[in-house]
């Protein structure tokens, strides 16, 4: 329909493994420098990985930010101040010594900026326990998700496969980590949310190849594995840029219109929708060649 | 349709009608329904609806102290009744050592101390005595005083006036509270953070160098005033009567006292406080609320009939506070407010109208997309969609599960994600409609063919998800559990729903040839 079908390719035979080497490379050398970022770096904890305090406030028209910082700056140590989509709706963050000041400090900062604000509409406090249980747990999701997954894909076909998947999904959560270091976005419970959404988005790509590949293993015996691999993900490029571009105007629609707490998400979801499709082609698929892979004939 | 079996169209469309039935309660707004239909509406989670989300913990290492002071005062009476000396006196954490100038009486010691207490370990080494308490023995502390904070959170939040909270224990010592709506949760947090331990105790006036040297003899303590921490006073440690004895207490005004809370004791408490102060008229009695003096009147005659007022420098809002936590008793040990999320309703509602809109727009950039790519068959897939998001909802609503900020993202997200076994399955439909086949077999082999791709596909993303559900707290859970309901929700449109209508166009349109 107006030629718009166009833009997904039918019988596409794009030699996509003739560039692996590149693209290894590429990422090697980026998962590297992640790395390096994430350990020097770090990551821009927000508080509830790191602890705190964080108010969101609606102020009246003529409030500005460097006022309410000269109100509370006197009494409080690690403040800081930010704008949350418009001009009147400020976060404040403010570090916490221990626990125990947690009520006091909301109370304080409601008392000082009370008559410049039309109304509280959050406040979050995280003790420093509980953030590091959080990113504990974090953490083990994370973790038990790929072993989960590699155990999956394991049982369902070889265990090469499984290794592919699993490789191409620690590259796509470093990967991701180190845009997010780069770009200083703040690592939350929801950026948490969005590698693992992440990670089984690229899984569900990942495996719609993996599965193309084990039926063309069986259908031709006498291919090249290259070219088996290469025209695999032929097969099914056009399925790969249809989700794609669906789940991304999709995420698109929740950046622009789902408000600001859902941006950090949305944005981190867009990133990773890219970061995914391109390892399943580039990062999953080559593994499998390392291994010169092809499985006894079961049928 | 002969190419269809008339059970599976059964099948497809009842559980599609009881999706699109069960989801009408969410969209149609009825406040307070009793009726159990419109009770299958979708929670909003704090986050959407406003409240707050409190964790707290019991302090029970400061139980933990108090015991081994009170092995220590314990200890103490019994060597003073069998006329040994204490030497030293170190305590640890879970441990106490007390060494005696001699030997000679340590095994009666033991044998008199063991008498009032049991599953402690209390071992001898020459003149010294050594009681530990044992792991069973702490975690015996730490249970009975969850539950009992447990008890009287509850009865606070309920005096509080807070409707609908959810109070229930998290892990070994911790309470979560989710309290829907609340407009002020800085007083519900002073509620929770006092202990609320009221004690009435003889002040001594007379041993005036102790108090100047900071310096309680045995069976005194030092306590300093609530309004002046300067202002000290020397008292019993024993009270003679506590809060534990109170029946009730009320807010009240007296004209020349001011805000007051007025109480009243249960017949042991009155006994016990007539007594007392029967004993020691002239002499000051203080009131101890959790450590410190509020205040501490001369008594001028017996007070027998168990009834009394409290009068500190109050207001009113601070004397109602007060009797609220009189009546609900004290919590054991004190209470940490380890993680705080308070979300007003002005938040709350913006995300979901953002939320809305969000999921609308992105629905039909997605629909649009859809048709223009696939034509008529993406028309079918956009059907498939918005059966897809009833089902959603539907679920949602009759499993009683929460919706989430995330979540609404999750339903988004979904929106995007679920079209991709509808894709699946016209990718390969168009594979095989090149050969020279029937038009029914190939409908019949795209979908045959992509069955175990989705299913593969789609128990992975399951997988991430269910983990998610295990690690995630709150919000979060709501996302983990949006996204695999509309997993699940996606294969069962896309290979039931999707493939019924592709069955019945095809058949009413009688087509040889499929244009995909």
């Amino acid at each position: 329909m107006f030629g718009l079908n166009k833009i997904i390719p039918t019988n596409s035979n794009y030699n996509f493994l003739i560039l692996r080497r590149n693209f290894l490379i590429l990422s090697i050398v980026f998962i590297i420098f992640s790395i390096f970022l994430i350990f020097f770096k770090g990551l821009n904890f927000g508080i509830d990985f790191k602890g705190g305090t964080l108010i969101e406030i609606h102020t009246h028209d003529n409030v500005s930010i460097g006022e309410l910082r000269n109100i509370l700056s006197p009494n409080f140590n690690d403040l800081s101040l930010q704008e949350f989509g418009d001009k009147n709706t400020i976060i404040i963050r403010l570090q916490n010594i221990n626990n125990q000041e947690s009520i006091e400090t909301i109370n304080i900062v409601k008392n000082l900026i009370n008559e410049k604000v039309i109304e509280f509409r959050r406040s979050e406090f995280v003790g420093p326990t509980i953030s590091s249980e959080l990113l504990w747990k974090g953490f083990q999701a994370v973790s038990f998700s790929l072993l989960a997954i590699l155990i999956y894909i394991w049982l369902r076909f070889e265990w090469q496969f499984g290794f592919g998947a699993v490789v191409a999904l620690t590259h796509d959560v470093i990967f991701t980590l180190g845009i997010l270091a780069i770009f200083n976005v703040e690592f939350s419970l929801s950026t948490i949310a969005a590698i693992l959404t992440i990670a089984g988005y690229s899984i569900n790509d990942t495996v719609v190849i993996f599965d193309r590949v084990r039926e063309n293993l069986r259908k031709y015996k006498k291919m090249e594995l290259v070219d088996l691999f290469n025209f695999s993900i032929n097969n099914t490029l056009s399925r790969t840029i249809m989700t794609s571009l669906t789940t991304l105007l999709a995420l698109f629609s929740l950046f622009i219109f789902g408000g600001e707490v859902i941006k950090p998400f949305a944005l981190t979801m867009i990133v990773g929708v890219f970061i995914g499709t391109y390892s399943s082609v580039f990062i999953a698929v080559p593994t499998l060649l390392i291994f010169k892979f092809r499985p006894q004939d079961d049928d | 349709m002969k190419n269809y079996p008339i059970w599976k169209t059964f099948i497809v469309l009842t559980l599609v009608c009881l999706g699109i039935i069960f989801a009408i309660p969410s969209f149609v707004y009825k406040e307070d329904s009793n009726n159990w239909f419109f009770e299958n509406k979708v929670n909003l989670g704090l986050d959407l609806q406003g409240g707050s989300h409190i964790l707290l913990e019991v302090q029970s290492d400061v139980l933990i102290k108090e015991e081994i002071e009170n092995f220590i005062d314990n200890i103490r009476l019994i060597a003073r009744d069998n006329q040994s000396k204490i030497n030293d006196i170190i305590a640890n954490e879970n441990t106490l050592n007390i060494k005696f100038d001699d030997a000679s009486k340590i095994e009666d010691i033991r044998t008199d101390f063991l008498q009032n207490y049991n599953n402690i370990n209390v071992l001898i080494n020459n003149n010294v005595l050594k009681i530990k308490i044992t792991d069973n023995y702490i975690k015996e502390i730490q249970d009975s005083a969850i539950k009992q904070s447990l008890e009287i959170v509850r009865k606070r939040i309920d005096e509080s006036g807070t409707k609908e909270p959810l109070i229930q224990r998290s892990g070994k010592n911790r309470i979560l509270l989710q309290l829907p709506g609340i407009k002020d949760p800085e007083r519900i947090k002073e509620l929770l953070g006092k202990t609320a331990k009221l004690t009435f105790h003889m002040v001594d006036d007379e041993n005036i160098s102790s108090l100047k040297a900071n310096l309680a003899p045995f069976g005194k303590m030092i306590v300093s005033d609530f309004y002046d921490p300067d202002v000290k006073y020397l008292v019993e440690k024993k009270s003679s009567v506590g809060g534990e004895n109170l029946v009730d207490a009320k807010a009240s005004f007296d004209p020349e006292e001011g805000h007051a809370v007025s109480f009243r004791f249960d017949t042991t408490g009155a006994q016990k406080f007539g007594k007392a102060t029967s004993e020691n008229i002239g002499k000051r009695f203080a009131v101890i609320l959790d450590g410190v003096v509020i205040t501490a009147p001369v008594i001028r005659s017996a007070i027998t009939g168990g009834n009394g007022i409290i009068s500190g420098n109050f207001n009113s809002q601070e004397s109602s506070d007060l009797a609220v936590l009189l009546r609900a008793g004290a919590l054991p040990a004190p209470l940490l407010i380890v993680e705080e999320r308070s979300v007003g309703p002005g938040l709350g509602a913006d995300s979901i109208q953002a939320g809305k809109i969000a999921a609308i727009i992105g629905m039909i950039i997605v629909s649009i997309f859809m048709i223009l790519i696939y034509g008529v068959f993406g028309v079918i897939a956009n059907i498939s969609l918005i059966a897809n998001i009833f089902i959603i909802i539907s679920l949602l609503g009759t499993i009683g599960a929460t919706l989430t900020l995330p979540g609404i993202a999750g339903i988004v997200l979904t929106i995007g994600m679920a079209v991709d076994a509808n894709v699946l399955i016209f990718e390969r439909i168009k594979e095989e409609n090149h050969k020279k086949n029937k038009i029914f077999e190939i409908v019949k082999k795209g979908f045959d063919r992509a069955f175990s791709t989705i299913l593969d596909a789609n128990i992975t993303t399951l997988i991430a998800a269910l983990l998610l559900f295990v690690f995630g707290s709150g919000p979060i859970k709501g996302f983990s559990i949006t996204l695999s309901l509309g997993v699940i929700a996606s294969m069962f449109t896309a290979l039931m729903l999707t493939n019924f209508l592709v069955y019945l166009y095809l058949t009413l349109t009688s087509k040889k040839e499929i244009n995909l």
